[in-house]
């Protein structure tokens, strides 16, 4: 056998653990899924009346879209979000029972170990993400094949950034109390301040945005690069952008080289 | 004995097959009431205005293409249709003026372009009827410099302003009409050339006659389909007049409606 297949097994091996530890475990599969009901289930269609109109040419949000078409690309990167940084809970396990040691000893580089990590993890939140696909006949989305392909394309990339920027975090957190709480306390404002549960009105300027919302609201959701993430799936779901849609693919795709590169030099560190 | 090891994709494959049923059977959910309601009180509420040829129109027995086309979603909702007529509808360019309330209409139809300034008010459901201005003249024909060509802009929602200009442009010498009954008698003295319409008051000049109808100037005035709208968020009737649209359209009974209405005659194209 040749060394880059030797290499490669050693990849895939990490993979595949991952893999079956994220999927063999029913009770992470539903908790998962339960995000997507809750809020496409319960808060998209609690919230669906106060985002109709009740008189014709009087709406909240001027945009071609239902609430739930809106929410429907949002929670997809939501779901992808949680299991790509929840997914570095993993590697504190690992360190916690000794088995990176294991790994870290073997003759595989610590770079294609953390490739093979990365690679789990962002497979695993894909899968995620296009679970929430099954839910689109409830939301309204109708997708041709071309642009299922595109959103999952789209999804790997963001969760291969994600669960970097995961990893670079569990290396900043000993234990698996203050990870979950210090990720909550990421995850969510990233989630809010995105775009997701609120449009910024495309038919207004950046200076009417800020009249619409505070300055300092505005400036959070255009300086989150989950923002960008969000409007390059809802661009590909539901043919909607709030931003230039070439922004969205360079921020996910910065996102991705920058994280993982940084999670690299920690992970050599370590 | 030794037992046989279990296929580790197994259990994987039986783990996501079953999230993936129970998601797949959540999606069937009903997202709102809206279907439910108009079956419970027996009736769809159609508002329109009170005349809008050959959509909306006076005559019982011809009562306008968009007001068939709705009986007949009713008829396939299993409900009956009943017409509200809105003479505010039309009377202002901006739709807020017509103060059209949710319980007023569950559809809003006569006219209503399928834009995207309309979808972000209603949800639509095209008819299949494209509307724009078109030239009426003895042969398909596009009003060139020098030509006299009657105009009638009528109360639609079609950029007036932009057709202004594109005739100024063109050097096109235009006659302003009281009515469009007047186009033909004009057309036949040799007074005009031809006239400038709205395709829907085309129609009934066209069926019938000798003329041909043309697009005026595609590139410029994109013809807009129309539509009929439900409000947004009413998405479990949306589905189902969707559907029923669907089913309509593929009927013979709707070729033969767009023959009853004019609507099937041929719209050149000149680039």
């Amino acid at each position: 056998m040749s060394e880059m297949a030797v290499l490669a097994r050693g990849v895939y091996g990490v993979w595949l653990r991952e893999i079956m530890r994220a999927t063999r475990d029913r009770g992470q599969l539903i908790g998962g899924v339960s995000r997507p009901l809750i809020w496409l289930l319960i808060l998209g269609v609690g919230l669906n009346p106060y985002f109709r109109g009740e008189v014709y040419g009087q709406v909240n949000y001027v945009i071609p879209f239902t609430y739930l078409q809106f929410l429907f690309p949002a929670v997809i990167v939501l779901n992808i979000m949680y299991t790509s940084i929840q997914f570095a809970v993993s590697v504190i396990w690992d360190r916690e029972f000794g088995f990176l040691r294991e790994v870290l000893v073997s003759p595989l580089p610590r770079s294609l170990i953390l490739l093979g990590k990365v690679l789990g993890g962002a497979t695993v939140a894909t899968m995620h993400g296009v679970l929430v696909l099954l839910l689109a006949r409830f939301a309204d989305v109708n997708m041709s094949v071309q642009q299922i392909v595109t959103a999952i394309g789209l999804m790997f990339v963001l969760s291969f950034g994600l669960t970097s920027f995961g990893i670079l975090l569990a290396a900043r957190v000993r234990s698996f109390e203050g990870f979950g709480v210090f990720s909550n306390t990421l995850i969510l404002p990233l989630y809010f301040t995105s775009s997701s549960v609120f449009p910024l009105d495309p038919s207004l300027s950046r200076t009417q945005a800020v009249m619409s919302y505070p300055e300092w609201l505005v400036f959070l959701v255009r300086a989150n690069p989950i923002t960008y993430a969000v409007d390059a799936l809802r661009g590909v779901l539901i043919n909607f952008n709030q931003l230039p849609p070439h922004i969205g693919l360079a921020v996910i795709a910065g996102m991705c080289v920058v994280f993982f590169v940084a999670a690299l030099v920690d992970f050599n560190r370590s | 004995m030794k037992r046989r090891k279990r296929n580790p994709w197994l259990t994987v494959a039986i783990n996501l097959a079953l999230i993936a049923a129970g998601l797949t059977a959540l999606s069937f959910l009903p997202p709102d009431n809206s279907l439910a309601e108009v079956r419970r009180i027996g009736a769809l509420k159609l508002c329109v205005p009170s005349e809008y040829p050959v959509l909306v129109e006076k005559d019982l027995q011809k009562p306008g293409f968009d007001v068939e086309l709705a009986r007949k979603i009713a008829e396939e909702l299993g409900v009956r249709l009943v017409e509200n007529e809105m003479m505010s509808m039309g009377k202002d360019f901006n739709p807020r003026n017509w103060q059209l309330t949710r319980g007023q209409c569950n559809v809003i139809a006569g006219g209503l372009a399928d834009t995207e300034t309309t979808r972000s008010f209603l949800q639509t459901i095209p008819t299949g009827i494209e509307t724009g201005w078109v030239a009426v003249s003895k042969e398909p024909a596009t009003p060139q410099e020098g030509q006299v060509w009657a105009v009638w802009p009528g109360s639609s929602g079609l950029d007036r302003i932009a057709l202004s200009s594109w005739l100024r442009e063109r050097g096109i010498r235009p006659v302003l009409l009281q009515s469009p009954d007047q186009i033909v008698d004009l057309i036949e003295s040799g007074q005009i050339y031809g006239a400038i319409v709205e395709r829907l008051i085309a129609a009934p000049l066209v069926s019938g006659q000798a003329y041909a109808m043309t697009w005026l100037a595609p590139e410029t005035f994109t013809p807009v389909q129309l539509s009929q709208g439900l409000w947004k968020g009413d998405q479990t009737l949306y589905r189902a007049a969707k559907q029923a649209m669907e089913k309509i359209r593929a009927s013979d009974w709707y070729g033969e409606a767009k023959v009853r209405y004019g609507l099937d005659a041929p719209i050149a194209v000149i680039q």
